[in-house]
């Protein structure tokens, strides 16, 4: 297609579009919604794993103590954690220790525990883990490993949660596209639809053209432009809202899941905002092309 | 042949030699329109076959039927311009875009436009021209590529006496410079003020071959 086949189907297309604004308004509407539904699974999804890497990247054991080990189980004990190459560190945390942190994380409660003749709070050691060798698998070993240690009263592992949290966004992702999907699907009929109108408009100046030898490419490119720039708004449009909603929802929840979520959190990077608009485009593209082959 | 055996044309045989001017004539049904309709391959003969300058038209391809076509000029009776297209894009729109060099283009529809009277329309639109210019809009359409054979559809028929004399004259012109035309029309003054070869169809056959 030469320089000026192309420059004709744009502006061709912008002046059908132009001429049936109201259905081509509803129809990049359709796209714009079907693509915020992908776009917000999309924006979660995104958001859960930088949560999910962000807290794995802090993720450690917490290995809660009897109160009668002896001095020989916590070498031995000590000893095992040094030797494994997945601890970055260790901190003893005395049961006096645990007190003091939870007077001060919970205040309202300190008052109760003062009341106790004896501290209840359990020594324990922190070990924070290297996340280039934490292997979930093998550290789910050694988690075992720890609990059947003499000394060990209880080991809490911060990853299965995280893992946890990692198959729910897995979830939300395929629960998106699932529903994204079917509508895009539905989004490629609307668009059909409202080119076919437009053919239907101009169906005298297509045959018109037909008469004079146009190629066939000269008959369908408008119609498939007219699709894509459809497609292309309804993209544009749907990241604005999803941006608007993404500020909205900042101020006024994400403050409640917890600051390593609010400072992980952030609107979809480059990539994915650029897939959104290449999936609008391609959307209107197909519906387009579905409304041209009618030409022949 | 349409559906259920009815003949649009049938057993009609006939050469047109290269630099003619040839009328088709006859009632209204009698064949005239799918007869062009054939030629510009509009539709495509269910028996036998239409030959131009050598080839089968039923033998080429969608591309070369497009290129077949911009290399033969029509006129219909209803001028078949776009209205939301200038004189100037409606004669030379295909061109154009085809990516003829554009002042070479430009030069060519200016001419045609010049030599047809209407190079000071050629920024109007279809809705602003009377009839006759419209009609004259459509043969610069269909003479702009230099094409070596015209057809022309009751060309005449919505027009006045005196413009359809002043179009028919046009063809004439255009045929002395070597262009075949074939014009379809059931207005036998025109034909007998010309005064070429007239084939008359009746009900799909050739009745007459003067």
């Amino acid at each position: 297609m030469t320089a000026h086949a192309i420059a004709y189907c744009f502006d061709e297309a912008l002046a059908s579009l132009w001429r049936q604004r109201v259905s081509v308004a509803l129809s990049v509407l359709t796209i714009a919604a079907a693509l915020l539904v992908l776009g917000g699974f999309l924006l979660v999804t995104v958001n859960l794993d930088r949560a999910v890497s962000r807290w794995s990247a802090a993720a450690e054991f917490s290995v809660y103590l009897h109160d009668d080990i002896s001095s020989e189980q916590r070498v031995a004990l000590n000893s095992l954690l040094d030797r494994h190459p997945a601890v970055a560190s260790r901190e003893y945390v005395s049961k006096a220790d645990a007190a003091v942190r939870f007077r001060r994380d919970f205040p309202d409660l300190a008052a109760g525990l003062a009341d106790l003749a004896q501290n209840p709070l359990p020594a324990s050691i922190e070990v924070r883990l290297n996340p280039a060798k934490a292997d979930g698998a093998a550290l789910e070993a050694f988690a075992r490993q720890l609990m059947r240690t003499g000394g060990v009263a209880d080991v809490r592992f911060d990853r299965r949660w995280l893992e946890r949290l990692a198959s729910i966004a897995s979830g939300v992702r395929w629960t998106g596209w699932t529903l994204g999907a079917v509508l895009l699907v539905a989004s490629i009929l609307t668009v059909a639809t409202v080119v076919r109108l437009a053919l239907h408009a101009r169906r005298d100046e297509v045959e018109i053209m037909q008469l004079m030898g146009a190629p066939i490419g000269l008959l369908r490119g408008p119609l498939v432009v007219e699709g894509l720039l459809q497609g292309g708004a309804g993209a544009l449009v749907a990241l604005v809202a999803l941006y608007a909603g993404y500020v909205v929802l900042r101020g006024r929840f994400f403050a409640v899941l917890g600051p390593a979520f609010e400072s992980a959190a952030g609107f979809l990077p480059f990539g994915p905002s650029a897939l959104i608009v290449l999936v609008g485009m391609g959307v209107g593209c197909a519906g387009g092309y579905l409304a041209a082959r009618h030409v022949r | 042949m349409y559906g259920r055996g009815i003949y649009a044309l049938r057993d009609v045989s006939l050469v047109v030699e290269k630099g003619e001017f040839v009328f088709l004539t006859g009632p209204s049904g009698a064949g005239k329109s799918t007869l062009l309709r054939l030629l510009l391959r509009q539709e495509l003969a269910t028996e036998g076959s239409v030959r131009v300058a050598g080839r089968d038209l039923a033998k080429l391809t969608p591309g070369q039927a497009q290129a077949y076509r911009r290399a033969v000029g029509f006129v219909f009776q209803d001028f078949k311009l776009i209205p939301t297209k200038s004189v100037l894009d409606n004669v030379g729109l295909v061109p154009r875009v085809l990516g003829a060099t554009s002042v070479q283009q430009q030069r060519r529809t200016f001419q045609v436009l010049k030599w047809l009277g209407l190079q000071h329309r050629m920024n109007a639109y279809p809705l602003e021209l009377s009839g006759g210019e419209q009609q004259r809009v459509a043969i610069a359409r269909a003479l702009v590529n230099e094409p070596a054979l015209i057809l022309a559809d009751e060309p005449t028929g919505n027009l006045d006496p005196d413009l359809s004399l002043e179009i028919m004259n046009l063809f004439r012109d255009i045929n002395a410079r070597g262009t075949t035309v074939l014009v379809a029309t059931h207005n036998r003054d025109l034909m007998r003020h010309v005064g070429r070869r007239a084939i008359t169809l009746d009900h799909g056959h050739v009745v007459e071959a003067s």
